[in-house]
């Protein structure tokens, strides 16, 4: 089982260095908690919804407030639909493509990929590394969120953001595997950059368009967005059908990386 | 075969259109330390890395340890030392931090010699990576490249950056790991910084091999610069005769140019008596003996890739 144990020692070590930006990243996200659940009060369901209520319904489905009146729709509409996802979005893809492709273009990867050590071992633990530091994210999310809910009185369940916390995570850890995965294969992080995010930030317009174009269910179909924020996780649980297929993304984008990275040339 | 540490044979490696290396055959002996010459972008980082599996060959033999890098994987590279030619290190991890964990990742070993080495470098081990010079990030590359005693160590232009008082220091350490068992490969753009170490070496130009040869050979069928000045014209036929042997002469009034191959003894005794107002001897450098090296391997010097 020395696999395992090469696995451990680079998930150790990848956390270790990380150490510091994670602490900081964590800082903001609960920050972006801290600044929008304690409005609720203040914003008052009702008044909040009447303002929404005069602008045009394409508009207000676009933007994703059909709901900001209720406290689900309001955490959806702020937290868990907008800042959280965009926060951690840059954090995971910029993560994503850093990983391999990035130390591999700045030479750091040198040492890590001559050790001996499988590379295939050695991506796995990386890329473990990587889920566990948005997860610890996304937990530090879902955690001061919950907590100003009970603060402020706020009638959510504690299931549905702990749901809604869970699809964050899937949904981060998809485009930031997305990300790695192409920096796995190309050795570039411009690509791995660009097509993490530009994946991620479609995905996005097909979800705020989904209510308002005609055939929108198609594109609730396909935009991972969708699967994760289309079944309201906040106020129905956890949509399992969407929940599954964001993981099912993560796990053909692990497949992509493992299959191309230990064949090729490193650092060329 | 078996003492070899390094067989590469008819060794090609393509970037897409661009040959990199072009046929190299080289073998590295067990116990010796040899010196990898060539100017930048000859291929020596290439070969360095393909011996690693960092890439893989477009076609040729290799033979690390007696076996494919590929094939051999981290069991091989396990008894292996390497020091990148670029390395950059980067992250809030201290560099006590990072060899800890290099150790780590060889199942500890080395670990005891962190902190002797670091002592010899005068490396301080408690800073941040990111924060070190260009010098004591190579420093924290040369320990982890020996820590762990590998059966052969891989270093890429392991004396740059290196000021040099630490590059005599780096130089007596290579000899000691040899001492005690290290093979070494090591390569340089500038022989003069691993001539007094390395037992043989080749000069590489153009993805190939131009010559292999143990330095002090090497240096002798290079020969020496010879530019000598007269204070008063000397006759002809004298100087005819001093300067017979002297390849590719050139006269210039008072002033004598030209290459100079063997003992300097009988070329100094023959201008005995004559009336020499200045005279330089001078080994000639790295690139002109590439150059000779490369005319002669390749007569028709038409133009390599």
């Amino acid at each position: 089982m020395s696999d395992l144990r090469d696995v451990l020692v680079e998930i150790r070590w990848q956390l270790v260095r990380r150490r510091r930006a994670l602490l900081g990243w964590a800082v903001a996200l609960a920050a972006v908690a801290g600044i929008y659940v304690p409005f609720y009060p203040a914003m008052g369901g009702g008044e909040l919804q009447s303002i929404v209520d005069t602008l045009p319904p394409e508009l207000i489905s676009a933007l994703g407030y059909d709901r900001i009146g209720t406290p689900a729709g309001y955490l959806t509409s702020t937290v868990f639909g907008l800042l959280a996802p965009a926060l951690l979005l840059v954090f995971g893809i910029g993560l994503g493509a850093r990983t391999i492709a990035g130390e591999e273009e700045e030479g750091g990867l040198e040492l890590a990929a001559s050790a001996p050590v499988r590379r295939d071992v050695l991506l796995a633990g990386r890329i473990i590394a990587m889920h566990t530091q948005v997860f610890l994210l996304a937990v530090t999310t879902t955690v001061v969120t919950a907590l100003l809910v009970r603060v402020v009185g706020m009638d959510v369940t504690l299931s549905g953001i702990v749901a809604a916390g869970l699809g964050l995570n899937l949904l981060v850890n998809a485009f930031a595997t997305i990300a790695l995965a192409v920096g796995a294969v190309t050795g570039r992080r411009a690509i791995a950059v660009a097509v993490g995010a530009s994946i991620a930030v479609s995905s996005y317009i097909a979800h705020a368009l989904s209510g308002v174009v005609e055939r929108g269910d198609l594109l609730e179909r396909l935009s991972p967005f969708s699967w994760y924020l289309a079944g309201d996780p906040v106020a129905q649980g956890v949509p399992i059908v969407g929940y599954v297929l964001l993981g099912t993304l993560t796990f053909v984008a692990w497949a992509a990386a493992l299959t191309r990275f230990p064949r090729r040339d490193l650092g060329v | 075969m078996s003492t070899a540490v390094i067989a590469i044979d008819g060794l090609v490696k393509d970037y897409g259109d661009v040959r990199a290396l072009d046929g190299v055959d080289l073998e590295v002996r067990e116990g010796e330390i040899f010196g990898f010459i060539g100017p930048n972008g000859a291929g020596k980082s290439t070969t360095i890395r393909i011996l690693l599996d960092l890439l893989r060959p477009t076609s040729g033999t290799v033979r690390v340890l007696g076996e494919d890098p590929r094939a051999g994987g981290p069991r091989l590279r396990a008894r292996l030392g390497y020091l990148p030619g670029e390395l950059d290190l980067d992250g809030t991890a201290t560099a006590r931090q990072l060899l800890e964990h290099l150790a780590q990742v060889r199942g500890g070993r080395g670990s005891d010699r962190i902190a002797p080495l670091a002592e010899r470098f005068l490396l301080d081990l408690d800073r941040p990576v990111r924060t070190l010079s260009k010098g004591n990030k190579q420093k924290v590359g040369v320990v982890q490249a020996l820590m762990h005693r590998p059966q052969l160590a891989l270093l890429d232009e392991p004396t740059s950056g290196l000021d040099p008082l630490l590059q005599q220091e780096f130089l007596t350490l290579i000899r000691e790991e040899r001492d005690a068992g290290t093979s070494v490969f090591l390569s340089s753009h500038v022989l003069s910084e691993i001539e007094g170490v390395a037992d043989r070496v080749a000069l590489v130009r153009d993805g190939r091999i131009a010559v292999v040869d143990d330095v002090a050979a090497l240096r002798a069928a290079a020969g020496q610069r010879l530019d000598v000045t007269f204070a008063s014209d000397v006759p002809l036929a004298a100087l005819d005769r001093v300067l017979a042997g002297v390849e590719e002469l050139r006269i210039d009034g008072l002033r004598a140019r030209g290459v100079w191959r063997g003992e300097p003894g009988p070329l100094i005794a023959s201008l005995h008596g004559l009336p020499v107002a200045r005279l330089e001897l001078r080994d000639r450098d790295l690139e002109e003996l590439v150059i000779d090296a490369y005319r002669a391997d390749a007569p028709e010097g038409a133009g390599q890739p």
